[in-house]
This record gives structure tokens, sequence and C-alpha cells, in this order.
């Protein structure tokens, strides 16, 4: 019984599984309106934009090197509002915005990444920084001059572009069958079974013995912040559809919760451990958490509040375990 | 000659340069920006900052972080305001303020000394169960006009300058000697440095690791009276992205985010040339929203400097 016990809550994903059931079926009970089908295709949907940043979050910690984000929710800002003011107030349509604005993601991530990778500077300055410009560059672009100096939402778009946040294709949201699921099938696959997922775990477990073994460093961190801008480009256009609304602080806060989510999945903060199921099933919990919190009508700061505690939680768990298993 | 030449080759001293290049502009395009009012009032939001930066600065010595400080002055905030509407004596309001920022760091070291949770975790955890004890302390509700009779550590002036930088200044004078001279000042370089090494030669890892967290703790909490003093509200979100701008003073100041190296002079620097620039760009009527770009680039020009000249930021 001990034994069970313990690989249990020493095998991350076993550990996430069977904490999303108990949390299932305790809102089922104690919850009225949690447990019906509507209730369950609906709350996907407001997982969508926090997975795809927590993956964006796992791939740049994995990499190792004190590898971390701190802009993903400012190239979330940046993208969002850039697709409202070109099709909002320029006219473009969906079809160019969309992926000018995915564009603009990549751009900003490959600069996180060229001056992480080839200047040397820490993830943690670099993207500091890169949180402080983006959000800056967001409320810029938000101004529009007929209205005075201050930035402003925009939320006239063209009924096309909600298909990706509002439609549904078989009772499920578009933009979990069509968006989340794929990128996550990509990237497990690209993880597990391919050169590149094996460098990069590589990189991020032992820096020095991936360099000798003929694996270059540069160009697998400057891939990851790059994908990290293409995955925040992909949440804001998500969230802009689905809201309806691009706006330029849409993204504020996000960062941290990608990465308390990316640290609860079982990615190491020391980078080159985890995997992309136990990110999913880390969104999974918390997105159900708040689902539940919601309907019981507890304010959404607690859910923030939740969200800390399951985070320290879970690592000192972890911490204990790896102490105990040293004696 | 060659003390010139160390003096030089230093962050603070690249720092202080661009802050009197900035002053020299901001002096001869602008006729406000010299004049008393103008520097008081730059001061006094300058020394909320430069005090949590003391302990910042120790934290990211050691090898950590705390991005949990600006919920912790977002507590301080409530829990002064609410004695300070009641007219509580300012020594019961100063200790319960610094005795909640205390707690708060305390719990973040504990964490972190004896959990061996990384601190950007624990502190991350931290942010958001604090900054939702305030908001269920508050309701969702402000509490203003407290009266200003109470409020002197954010209104008053001595000699034209904010009581606040006062304490501030005496603050980083103070810590700046604990940290070079006394034994548990120089275990926080030591733990940075090489934390095993410093540990077999008998410095306490855990002690210290608390005291760095728990003052940090404590400093955040007086930034909170500070504020409350200086504008009489309390709001949810006090100090919310306040640990970033703590955080951006610090490493523009020198201080190196691997640990082990870096100055309180130095975080003050960074957070005067912060403040000069967001000062000066009001003055200009530069809109306040390119002040992110700002920063940013600055954060990034100021450690690549650092690289060009081959002392590296590692």
């Amino acid at each position: 019984m001990r034994n069970i016990w313990d690989t249990v809550i020493s095998n991350r994903v076993l550990f996430l599984s069977l904490l999303f059931v108990i949390l299932f079926v305790f809102f089922s009970f104690t919850i009225p309106g949690f447990f019906n089908l509507y209730n369950l295709s609906n709350m996907t949907q407001y997982g969508v934009e926090l997975g795809l940043l927590a993956l964006a979050e796992a791939l740049v910690i994995l990499s190792g090197g004190g590898g971390i984000d701190l802009s993903v929710g400012s190239m979330m800002s940046l993208v969002s509002i850039l697709m409202g003011v070109l099709i909002g107030r320029a006219g473009w349509s969906p079809v160019f915005a969309v992926p000018l604005g995915i564009l603009a993601g990549m751009g900003m991530g490959l600069f996180n990444g060229i001056l992480v990778s080839l200047g040397r500077i820490l993830p943690l300055i670099v993207t500091l920084a890169g949180l402080y410009m983006y959000r800056s560059l967001a409320l810029i672009i938000a101004v529009d001059p007929q209205f005075g100096p201050n930035p402003m939402p925009v939320s006239t778009f063209p009924e096309s572009f909600y298909f990706v946040g509002q439609y549904r294709v078989g009772g499920i949201p578009f933009q979990v069958l069509f968006i989340f699921l794929p990128v996550l099938l990509i990237f497990h696959f690209l993880l597990s079974r391919t050169t590149w997922g094996r460098q990069l775990y590589g990189v991020g477990s032992n820096e020095t013995a991936a360099v000798f073994s003929g694996i270059n460093l540069k160009k697998v961190r400057l891939t990851v912040y790059t994908l990290s801008g293409i995955l925040s480009a992909l949440a804001a256009w998500v969230i802009t559809s689905r809201i309806a609304s691009a706006r330029p602080d849409v993204g504020t806060g996000y960062e941290l919760q990608a990465i308390t989510i990316a640290v609860l999945g079982g990615i190491s903060i020391q980078g080159g451990e985890g995997t992309v199921g136990g990110v999913l099933l880390a969104v999974a919990i918390i997105t159900m958490i708040n689902n539940g919190l919601q309907l019981a009508g507890i304010h959404q700061i607690w859910q923030l509040g939740a969200l800390g505690a399951v985070l320290v939680g879970s690592v000192l768990l972890n911490q204990f375990l790896i102490q105990r298993r040293k004696i | 000659m060659n003390t010139w030449v160390r003096i030089v080759r230093r962050r603070e001293f690249t720092v202080f340069i661009l802050i009197v290049i900035l002053s020299i502009i901001f002096a001869v395009s602008t006729d406000r920006f010299l004049s008393i009012s103008n520097i008081s009032n730059l001061l006094s939001q300058l020394a909320g900052v430069a005090i949590a930066a003391i302990g910042m600065t120790m934290v990211i010595i050691t090898g950590g972080i705390d991005v949990s400080v600006g919920s912790t002055l977002g507590l301080a905030c409530v829990v002064s305001g609410s004695l300070l509407m009641i007219q509580a004596p300012f020594l019961l309001v100063l200790l319960a303020t610094l005795g909640t920022g205390l707690a708060v760091g305390l719990l973040n070291g504990v964490i972190v000394a004896y959990g061996r949770v990384p601190p950007i975790i624990t502190t991350l955890g931290m942010m958001n169960m604090v900054r939702a004890l305030v908001f269920q302390a508050l309701g969702g509700r402000w509490i203003s006009g407290i009266p200003p009779e109470v409020r002197t550590i954010g209104l008053g002036k001595w000699l034209q300058i904010p009581l606040a930088m006062w304490v501030a200044g005496a603050l980083i004078v103070v810590f700046s000697y604990f940290l070079s001279y006394r034994p548990l000042g120089r275990s926080v370089y030591a733990v940075g440095n090489n934390p095993e090494a410093a540990r077999v030669s008998g410095v306490n890892l855990k002690t210290t690791l608390l005291f760095v967290y728990g003052l940090t703790g404590a400093l955040a909490g007086f930034a909170g009276l500070i504020n409350v003093g200086r504008t009489g509200i309390v709001q949810t979100n006090n100090g919310m992205g306040f640990e970033l701008d703590v955080i951006a003073a610090v490493v523009l100041g020198g201080t190196s985010i691997l640990g082990g190296r870096g100055t309180i002079v130095g975080s003050l620097l960074g957070a005067l040339l912060v403040a000069i620039i967001k000062n000066g760009m009001i003055l200009l009527n530069i809109p306040a929203l390119t002040e992110g770009v700002i920063i940013g680039a600055l954060i990034i020009i100021s450690v690549l400097i650092d690289l060009v000249r081959g002392r590296g930021v590692r």
C-alpha cells in the first residue's frame, strides 16, 4: 500500500491525474450545474489561452539556463491590439491581419531569443525588458488619434472573425478542437519523438554535456523563444475572437499564471524535465477549479489565491519526496 | 589610477553618468525640472521603490528573487490604512505594518530555506495568495479620506526633502554598511557566490535566507505605509506591478541576477534613473505610454554595455 502511494505522488502525471479525478468527483457532487454536458464542454474554451501560454512557458523553462519568459502576457496584448487595429480601424481582412499578428509574435519571440542565445543575457532580464517594451508598444498602438491621447480597445470586428473563439463543432468549442489539441499533439510529438525534442531535453538538463555532444545550444534556445512568441500570438488570436474585443492590457498577469501552470504540470524550473501531458493536466485542473469556484459564486481573485497555494504546495510536496528518497 | 579604472568600470558609474546626462537634458529643455517642488515630488515617489530595493538587492545577491513585494505592499496598505482611519498611535501603525510585511517575508523565507522550493515559485505563489487576502480584506471597496494630519510619513518634509526620502537614505546607509562590514551581511554574498562553500565555511544558510526574505517583506510593508501616507487611499490593486519596478531598479543598478554581486547604492541609482525618466517625460509632455519601451530598452542596453566591456553578466 505504501509503495502504491509512493509511486502515485512521485510520478507527476499520475499524481495530477488522481488530483483531477478527485476534484472532478468532488465538484460534481457539491456544485450544482457543474456536471452537465454543456458546462463541461463550455468550460474547455476558457483553458485554451492559458494552455497555449503555459505550453510556451514550458518550452522555454525546459531549455534550461535559467530559462523563463516573463513577456508572454505582453506579447499576447500587443498581438491582440495589433489585430484589432488592423481589422477594426484599418479595415483589413482577418485573412491578412491574423497571419501578420502571428508574424509579429514570432518577431518578438525571435528578438528575445537573439538576446538570450546570441547576446548571452539572462532570460529573466531579457524577458523582463520585453514585458515592459511590448506592453508599452501595445498601449501606443491602441491610441486612436480621433478620440484623444488615451489607448482605446477595439470591438468592431466582422462576423467572420468570431469563428475561432465562439463557434462550436459537434458541441465542442472550435478553438479547443482545431487549435489547442493539434498544437498539443504537435508538441507532444516534437518533444518525445524527434531529435529536436531530445536536444531540448539535453540542453536543459546538462548544458555542457549537450554542447560536447554536438548540439547547437544557441539554435535550440533561439527556437524555443521564437516558439513562445508564436504561441502567445495564437493565444492572442483566440482570446480576441472569444471576448470580441481587442484590449491592449488583455495579457496583464498572464505570464505568472502561465509559469504557475507549467511548474505545476511538472516542468522543473531548473530545466530539462517535464512533459506536455503534465502541462495539459495542470491546465485542465486549473480550468476546472476556476469553473467550479465561479459556479459556487466565489470571487475570481480566490482562483488566483488557490492557484498560488496549489503551486507552492505541489512543489513543497515534491521537494519533501526528493528529500525522503535520499535518506 | 587603478582605483579610478575600477570605479569607471562599475555599473553604478554607467548609471550615474546616465542620470547626469538625462538631468542636464531635462534641466535645459524644461524650466520646471530643477524646481524644488518637482524634485521633492520626484523624491517622494522614489522613496518606496528605493526602500523595497534594499531588501530585493540582498535577495537577488543570494541568488533568489521576490516577486511578492507588490502584494505585500498591498496588504501593508490595508493594515496601515485601516489603523490610520481609526487614528491609532503612529508607533502602533508602524509596528503593525512592519509586522505584516515581516510575516509574509518570513513565510517566504521558511518555504525557500526549509522547504527548498525555488524562490521564483515560492514568491509567485505568495504573490497570488496575499493578493487574494488583500481583496478579501477590502471586499472590493476602497479606504479613502484618511485625514492628512496622520499622514506625516508620506506628506511630511524636512529641509524641503520628503521625510520618506530621509528615512530611505538612512536605511540605505545602514544596510550598505551592514552588507559590507557585518558577518551576516558578508554571508549574504557568500551564499550567492557559492552556497556549498559558504556552508562548509560555517555560514548558516537558513538563517541568512530567513533574514533576507524577512527583511524584504518588512521593507515592502514600510513602502506600503509611505504609499498610504502619500495618497491617502487604499485600493485592491495597490502595489500591482510594484515588484517589476523594484526588480528593474536592482537589475539596472548592476546586481547580478545569478547572485553574489551587487550593491544597495547601485539599486538606488537604478531606481533614481527610472524615476527621472518618468518625471522628465511628464514634463516634456511625452506620452507616458512610451515609458515601458524606454525602461525596457535601458535594461537591455545597460547589460549590453557591460558585455561589450567584457565584464559579462555571468
